[in-house]
């Protein structure tokens, strides 16, 4: 089976668009704002250190939900802009595209927030990102030697996503 | 017949079982942690071999109640048979089973981080503690082999071998 990393894209995808494409890679945020998982599949460009690019990622995040919800047109009651919302509640976005990436959002009512970035042309990713979350629920959560809140360093979950990922471009 | 519980409920309370005892109340001491594991295991067991011999005629030998360990107690607990048994004829079996249900969930850390040890030291130190941590899981697996066979008049040791996760051996010694 072909390794899906380093510099290769999906073949998909024409070659024109491959320079300064940022390609795949995938964040797990917990409530509390740790990065749980940084996977990179293909990122040719690196701005910043990881610890700014992971703060970066989840305050872009935390802003979007909050505006989407305020902005909501069918919405009776609007709080006050900033104001914390349970996950679940109110509505939230759940993807944003440019003309070089996709990125893909799910949010779990225990507050677990997945992200996933593939190139602009995929599909809905919604059902993808719950099979992901299931991966996460499986070989994470019941994983004796895991703590909750810590970093995820599980071999069987990062071999199923590998695998899965590919799979879906 | 008997009521049923969710997988996932037993598997945390295994979990936080071990966890409870390993980091908690035996914190210094992992060889009485493993001996109180051993001992709930061993109760489990023995209740289980009473409850699924109910309508069997007694065993005949040390293999015959081997075999039923193998195939109908496994069943019942894990859906599944053992998968491979061997003995030497003189009171060991080996009973391995290549996808063990309580560790089929366990992985392990890809990468060990080296701080400023040595590489081989490193190595064989995070091998080691690799190494350590299934077999406090596995303790109370052992126990439950332990106590269904003292339930059927067979006195024994167990001790369990996961060099290939998540595949597992049980060494069974029967005493003299």
């Amino acid at each position: 089976m072909q390794f899906f990393g380093g510099t290769e894209i999906s073949p998909s995808l024409p070659a024109a668009t491959a320079s300064g494409n940022n390609g795949h890679m995938m964040y797990v945020f917990n409530r509390n704002g740790i990065c749980l998982l940084y996977r990179e599949w293909n990122r040719p460009l690196h701005t910043l250190n990881a610890q700014q690019d992971h703060k970066l990622m989840f305050g872009l995040l935390f802003s979007l939900k909050s505006l989407t919800a305020k902005m909501d047109p069918t919405s009776v009651e609007k709080g006050n802009l900033g104001v914390p919302q349970l996950p679940g509640q109110g509505c939230s976005f759940h993807s944003f595209r440019t003309n070089t990436y996709k990125l893909s959002f799910m949010e779990s009512p225990s507050g677990i927030k997945l992200i996933l970035i593939t190139h602009p042309r995929t599909g809905d990713l919604r059902e993808s990102l719950k099979y992901i979350y299931n991966l996460y629920v499986e070989y994470v959560v019941k994983n004796p030697l895991y703590t909750p809140g810590t970093p995820i360093r599980c071999e069987l979950f990062n071999t199923a996503l590998d695998q899965y990922v590919r799979s879906i471009s | 017949m008997g009521r049923e519980v969710s997988e996932s409920c037993v598997d945390s309370l295994l979990t936080e079982m071990v966890s409870m005892y390993c980091n908690r109340l035996y914190a210094n001491k992992p060889e009485l942690a493993a001996s109180r594991i051993d001992a709930i295991g061993y109760q489990v067991g023995h209740q289980l071999s009473e409850r699924y011999t109910m309508e069997r005629p007694r065993f005949t030998d040390h293999l015959d109640a081997i075999k039923f360990i193998c195939k109908d107690f496994w069943s019942e607990l894990f859906k599944k048979q053992i998968d491979n048994l061997k003995t030497n004829h003189r009171g060991t079996f080996v009973l391995q089973d290549n996808r063990f249900r309580w560790l089929s969930r366990m992985s392990l850390d890809p990468s060990p981080e080296n701080g400023d040890v040595p590489q081989e030291n490193s190595e064989a130190a995070a091998e080691n503690k690799a190494a350590q941590v299934p077999n406090m899981h596995l303790h109370f697996s052992c126990g439950v082999i332990k106590g269904a066979l003292h339930n059927l008049g067979i006195a024994c040791a167990v001790s369990a071998d996961t060099s290939h996760l998540p595949a597992c051996s049980f060494v069974v010694r029967i005493k003299p």
